[in-house]
């Protein structure tokens, strides 16, 4: 996952590499999905988020669609 | 034996996150042998499983973690900058990670992706205070696994 200056950047990338755009977050919706999945990593009692999980977490940040499919 | 190396899964886990918050360094394999005064043969064991559960990766082609995301183990142009200390992700997500890991102040550099040059996020007391640029999945997320280094 990597950060662009703006979407111009982002299809250039992508355009060299003969690849569609795949789907855009903004950073705070990085930053929610980062705290979402990591603020307990730490913790002894961490464990790996179940799919039902993760799917609630990508929903909770507008992450929702084919793209954001954790099952297929 | 298997539930031993279970066992001592926990604690390597334990050892290698917390190593890397105090450090920014993530540990090796001889490393956390000698700090849990373990075998390395059976650190490796429990390190394998952890990376089957996909809590770290290891590296290609090799016994080293490459990651214990969010903490990246070698130089990446993801740098973190919290608690004193420099740390390194994986990618933009894992960077923000560092910061929601530590639950600290942190500053995130990273480079465009397309033209290099630096952006700055800036987390302040949990909120994110300063942003510059957008973030990119290129890979679907039911794909992640299928290359993890990629994506």
């Amino acid at each position: 996952m990597l950060l662009f200056r703006d979407e111009a950047h982002v299809d250039r990338w992508c355009g060299v590499r003969e690849m569609t755009r795949g789907a855009l977050l903004t950073p705070e919706q990085a930053w929610q999905l980062a705290q979402g999945w990591y603020k307990e990593k730490l913790k002894p009692e961490w464990r790996r988020p179940t799919v039902e999980e993760a799917e609630a977490l990508l929903a909770s940040i507008g992450l929702t669609g084919a793209f954001w499919n954790l099952r297929a | 034996m298997g539930s031993d190396i279970e066992a001592l899964g926990f604690d390597v886990r334990l050892y290698v996150f917390n190593e890397a918050a105090a450090t920014g360094h993530v540990p090796q394999p001889l490393q956390i042998a000698r700090a849990l005064r373990r075998s390395e043969a059976e650190v490796r064991a429990a390190l394998q499983i952890l990376a089957e559960g996909k809590t770290l990766i290891m590296a290609p082609n090799g016994g080293d973690i490459w990651a214990a995301s969010p903490f990246c183990a070698v130089p990446s142009g993801f740098r973190v900058h919290a608690a004193g200390k420099r740390y390194w992700g994986t990618c933009a997500w894992d960077a923000m990670g560092i910061a929601a890991a530590l639950g600290s102040d942190a500053q995130i550099t990273a480079p465009c992706g397309d033209c290099g040059s630096g952006m700055t996020l800036e987390v302040r007391q949990g909120r994110l205070e300063r942003s510059e640029g957008i973030i990119h999945f290129a890979v679907p997320a039911h794909h992640w696994w299928d290359n993890i280094g990629f994506t």
